[in-house]
């Protein structure tokens, strides 16, 4: 405990702001998007501000790093910072640095411009089987293939509004999955295993049964251990006990995979925020380049693209066309899994004599 | 797994150094536990905290939420920390030989 320094807290928000925007701040008037990736702000005194946003992989290298704070040093007084979707941009104050600095990122190959407007950003997502114990699915894996796909998106501003992609590779949902226009979602189609000899040594009984929402589990004495038993016609895979229990595992090659959800979005402009849907309750596991889930994707990017009025977003799209008509114009398949059976699924069914044919 | 040796005795532990199995605990894992959780000296108030976590375990089958256990034992959370540097799970609760927390921790 010698020489422990403790609760000191990250540096003052400030601390690492360039001297100009310390010189502006609570002072800008408005602002523009002059292509994509490349922003302009502008404050009351007429003082410009032009920010380039490029992509970023989130897990990345000391070494990229290193070449962020190269290109930081060159153009931009040794700033640059990231977004909250883990993008990286870069500022600078006059035109003439602007376009240097443009040219420097293209050179440069890793670091695309993009991620402005109405495109299709950077996709939030996890830690996949790259660091995590409870995943169904990969994060960076998918996320490449996906953003590969549809880069054309990303420095372009042609979709109706701004698509945010969320990827989460178990339920517990890190990050944004519930919240986004289309979710990618790793998913279980089998219950845990359960190790009864040291189930008991290195578990609370309690909390693992406390931890299922369905009720499933409860203690049992199997050959003479203490452990417990899980009702599998009353397990839906979603891996809170293994959570709470290491010798309760469900992660299985052939059982995992992907379910696909739409429609979600956490801004208050026009509608409020949306909770996203379940569109694809299952898609295999298809590493490296997970084609199905990407070619996916882009089924439901293109229908929305063509079907939706400027600046609806998806979910907004959806709830005017209704749903019958989303599964029709994205030609998905609309099975006894999208049928909500959870405890207020009741609110989920339709009450009313209005639909489509 | 991985094993310890101390004082004539090894016990089977984890990556972490939390004890495989309650049952085998005996009061020369708290001290082994002390040497590499960097306290010198068991006194009472350790004991007090070790003896409570594990008749709470024993009785519930569960490591008792924080709350509780500073409620009983009458030791603030910030006084735990002084008697177990690295808090009341990854210290004191492997000292006294519980199973290792889970979840998001
Ligand atoms: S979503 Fe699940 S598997 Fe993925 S990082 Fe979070 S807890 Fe781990
Ligand atoms: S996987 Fe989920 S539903 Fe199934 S037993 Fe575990 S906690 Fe319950």
């Amino acid at each position: 405990m010698a020489d422990r320094i403790t609760d000191i807290g990250p540096p003052k928000y400030d601390e690492m702001w360039p001297q100009y925007i310390k010189d502006n701040y609570g002072k800008w008037k408005y602002h523009e998007i002059l292509e994509p990736g490349v922003l302009k702000h502008v404050t009351e005194d007429g003082f410009e501000l032009f920010t380039v946003r490029c992509g970023g992989t989130r897990l990345m290298t000391t070494l990229h790093l290193e070449d962020i704070c190269k290109i930081a040093d060159q153009y931009c007084d040794g700033c640059f910072r990231f977004t909250t979707r883990n993008n990286i941009e870069f500022m600078v104050t006059d035109t003439e640095k602007l376009e240097a600095l443009k040219k420097a990122l293209d050179d440069n190959g890793n670091l695309p411009k993009g991620g402005t407007g109405a495109c299709v950003t950077n996709i939030v997502h996890t830690q996949g089987w790259v660091h995590c114990h409870t995943p169904a699915i990969d994060a960076s894996g998918p996320v490449k293939a996906v953003m590969d796909d549809l880069f054309e998106y990303w420095n372009s501003h042609k979709l109706p509004a701004q698509v945010r992609i969320s990827l989460a590779c178990c339920l517990n949902m890190c990050g944004a999955v519930h919240c986004s226009d289309i979710a990618i979602l790793g998913v279980h189609r089998k219950p845990p295993v359960i190790e009864h000899s040291h189930l008991d040594k290195i578990c609370e009984i309690p909390t693992a049964i406390a931890s299922c929402p369905t009720a499933a589990i409860k203690p049992a004495k199997v050959d003479d251990y203490k452990s417990v038993q899980v009702n599998a016609e009353r397990c839906m895979f979603c891996g809170n006990c293994y959570t709470m229990c290491p010798s309760m595992p469900l992660a299985d090659a052939e059982g995992d995979g992907i379910a696909l959800w739409v429609g979600g979005k956490v801004s208050n402009s026009r509608t409020m925020p949306m909770f996203s849907k379940l569109a694809v309750p299952y898609i295999p596991n298809e590493p490296p380049r997970w084609d199905t889930t990407v070619k996916t994707i882009r089924t439901i990017l293109e229908a929305y693209a063509n079907g939706a009025n400027r600046y609806e977003r998806m979910g907004e799209w959806i709830n005017r066309i209704g749903w019958e008509r989303f599964f029709e114009v994205t030609e998905l398949e609309f099975t006894e899994h999208h049928i909500d059976d959870y405890r207020l699924a009741v609110t989920t069914w339709r009450n009313s004599t209005q639909f489509k044919f | 797994m991985p094993t310890v040796t101390y004082k004539g005795k090894t016990y089977e532990v984890d990556e972490d150094g939390f004890l495989q199995d309650p049952e085998v605990w005996d009061e020369n894992f708290a001290h082994y536990v002390k040497d590499s959780e960097g306290i010198s000296e068991l006194t009472d108030e350790h004991w007090k905290v070790i003896n409570y976590l594990q008749d709470y375990y024993k009785k519930n089958g569960i490591a008792p939420m924080v709350r509780i256990m500073t409620k009983v034992t009458g030791f603030k959370l910030k006084k735990i920390y002084e008697l177990f540097p690295s808090g009341p799970g990854k210290g004191a609760c492997k000292m006294a030989g519980l199973a290792k927390p889970t979840g998001c921790v």
